[in-house]
């Protein structure tokens, strides 16, 4: 059946509204999709490193997820759910489990908690192949401690560990490209994606890696109002132009084989996604334009590699 | 007379690390002390410093390791499961020896628990929470004038005995401003770390810098230099204030922000007729025995009171050795004891 957006928004609701993540913020977004992409009667077990996601959706005694939720330490959402997903299988195995429907694990970490210090935890479950999805929403800052810079950060982002000031502007690294990471892991399914237009892309991505049997990693996309300094009403704007600009291109890897997903057909100067966002303030100064000239050359490199890995022209 | 300031403790702490010639930091954001790796972000590049963000504790400990075997001034810093993240590294550096400053602005616990102020980590602090026989210096400040102070002094200590030494406060003490006075200079020792692995340049032999002794014979040697280290730091760092103690009919026994409490409570009480004593560990290892033995005889009875189940209540009783009773109240999870609730449990041991 062909995606509709009324239809699925039917589905009942997982993760539920009364959370206190941001207004503007993506990832509560995210999250609601990625979980209408379960199926009705299958059940859940869900986890979440510490982080914006965690500390704000399940204060005890208080959930917004439906289905049962495991939080952990910050470090070890992927350890986890790979546990809980090994005892599934040895209580199914010993005829324990007498339900309708299947369960599916599904482990969630900001980027601090899956680039940084839970990217052992994270690599450690997906090459075991545990049956489970691994869900980054990926907001490029440590958001839940005040906005530290983390391997996710943009290049020239300003943030509370990478104040932008004369004598050093902002970050001075480049982001890793965590999704390229996790497909070379050769799991069954990796993809890029990020909440845009009508969510069909995060729905079907969410779907498959949900429904493929193995390890799924999903690298989402979560704009932060906070940390980019964004009006709240424009996260999906600042979201598509990610995606317009190349930034974060959505594409997905099915057993090896690239697929770019979107190829926008006039690709947008990265400024546009640049200059609506507080965090790039200092890069439209008179004299910085180096700056932006270096982050363009790099997501065009990155494009381009990403085009040839798809076995695309530009 | 030097600067006087309202600052906010976190921002002291690393102020004060800068003033004693640290140059490196290397941090992990984690709440309530990440204003430390805030002010170093910004500061360290204006004194030529170095500021890491590690990719989690384990990291930054271990850079700490690095930077102090080359024989640089280097703090870390982070809250208990931070810390706990922290503990192996904590442990090889007590075992090669290494001088280094290690901040913990205590949240309560276990696990995750919450970001509220806590003193439950004291005996991971003070009965090692890493592996091993090892201690480490606690200095455990009450303000934010001590916190600037201990500061200065931790890393003193550190190079005069080449240890680890932990300043322990809470989130009251890491957010909370208050003024502050610095000195125009610090009074800094610097020994000199002729053992540091700085490059031979061809003229001396190399060091080593190393936690692994194979050879029991050598490792138990080791250990006997070490515990030798610490008796020699037992026997000429212990710092604690007494306070009121003289003809006290209970003296209390509490450590950093609950001691604050305790000294209103003393003004409550003698309203009341009844006259309440303080002993304050500042250094809660080496813990200060002979402050208790020395008024072991005068009150009718001991109160230690602690943001925890009860954990520096097992070193008073060890202190007063059976010779006067020693009661406990504690608050726990981030709840604080009110002067009321202190006072009522006082006048109900002394019934």
């Amino acid at each position: 059946m062909a995606y509709n957006l009324k239809e699925v928004a039917k589905k009942p609701e997982r993760f539920t509204g009364g959370h206190r993540m941001c207004a503007g913020c993506g990832a509560p977004v995210v999250v609601r999709q990625i979980l209408r992409a379960l199926k009705p009667e299958d059940h859940l077990v869900a986890g979440s490193a510490t982080g914006c996601l965690e500390v704000s959706s399940f204060l005890y005694p208080y959930t917004s997820w439906k289905d049962s939720f495991i939080h952990n330490a910050f470090e070890n959402s992927g350890a986890t759910i790979s546990g809980a997903e090994a005892a599934y299988l040895a209580m199914k195995r010993k005829g324990k489990i007498n339900q309708e429907g299947e369960t599916k694990f599904i482990a969630f970490g900001g980027d601090g908690g899956t680039y940084d210090i839970g990217l052992q935890s994270l690599s450690g479950a997906m090459e075991r192949g545990h049956d489970m999805v691994y869900v980054c929403y990926d907001n490029g800052a440590y958001m839940n401690t005040g906005i530290q810079r983390s391997s996710a950060t943009p290049k020239y982002a300003d943030t509370t560990t990478s104040p932008a000031g004369k004598a050093i502007p902002g970050k001075q690294q480049w982001r890793k490209d965590l999704t390229e990471v996790m497909a070379n892991h050769h799991i069954p399914y990796v993809a890029q994606t990020a909440p845009i237009g009508n969510l069909k892309d995060l729905y079907e991505k969410s779907e498959k890696a949900i429904y493929t049997k193995g390890p799924a990693f999903l690298n989402v996309l979560a704009p932060c109002p906070r940390g980019w300094q964004y009006n709240t009403p424009d996260l999906m704007d600042i979201s598509k132009l990610a995606v317009e600009t190349c930034f974060w291109p959505l594409y997905e890897v099915v057993d090896g084989k690239y697929i770019i997903n979107y190829k926008p057909k006039n690709k947008l100067p990265v400024r546009d996604f640049l200059k609506p966002q507080g965090r790039f303030k200092h890069l439209f100064k008179a004299g910085n334009e180096y700056m932006i000239e270096e982050i363009q050359a790099e997501v065009d490199r990155r494009w381009e590699a990403l085009l040839k890995l798809a076995g695309e022209e530009a | 007379m030097g600067e006087k300031l309202l600052m906010k403790g976190n921002e002291v702490i690393a102020e004060a690390a800068i003033r004693a010639g640290c140059r490196h930091y290397f941090g992990y954001p984690i709440t309530p002390q990440t204003e430390i790796a805030h002010y170093m972000a910004k500061k360290m590049p204006e004194v030529d410093g170095t500021f890491v963000q590690a990719e989690s504790e384990i990291a930054a400990i271990n850079m700490v390791y690095g930077a102090a075997s080359a024989g640089a001034r280097v703090l870390t810093s982070s809250s208990s499961p931070g810390i706990s993240l922290k503990q192996e590294g904590i442990s090889y550096i007590a075992g090669a020896e290494l001088p280094a400053v290690v901040v913990n602005i205590v949240r309560c616990g276990p696990g995750l628990g919450g970001i509220l102020p806590a003193q439950c980590d004291y005996f991971q602090a003070v009965k090692g929470g890493g592996h091993g026989d090892y201690k480490m210096v606690v200095l455990a400040p009450c303000s934010v004038q001590e916190l600037y102070e201990m500061t200065v002094e931790a890393f003193n200590i550190s190079d005069k005995y080449r240890i680890l030494t932990m300043i322990m406060g809470d989130g009251i003490l890491g957010q909370m401003m208050e003024a502050v006075e610095f000195k125009d200079k610090e009074d800094i020792i610097s020994p000199d770390k002729n053992w540091a692995t700085t490059g031979t340049q061809m003229k001396r032999e190399h060091n080593v810098v190393t936690s692994i002794f194979i050879n029991p014979e050598v490792l138990e040697n080791h250990n006997h230099k070490l515990q030798e280290k610490y008796a020699l730091i037992t026997e000429n760092e212990i710092k604690v204030e007494t306070y009121n103690c003289e003809n006290a009919d209970i003296i209390v026994a509490a450590f950093g922000t609950v001691a604050r409490i305790i000294k209103n409570v003393i003004k409550m009480a003698e309203k009341e007729g009844i006259k309440v004593g303080l002993i304050r560990p500042i250094t809660l290892w080496p813990f200060p025995e002979r402050a208790f033995q020395k008024y072991a005889d005068v009150p009718k009875a001991f109160l230690t009171v602690e943001l925890n189940a009860g954990q520096m209540l097992e070193d008073v009783k060890l202190a007063v050795n059976g010779k006067k009773p020693v009661h406990f109240y504690g608050r726990m999870g981030g709840m604080l004891p009110t002067q009321q609730e202190i006072l009522d449990k006082i006048k109900d041991i002394l019934k």
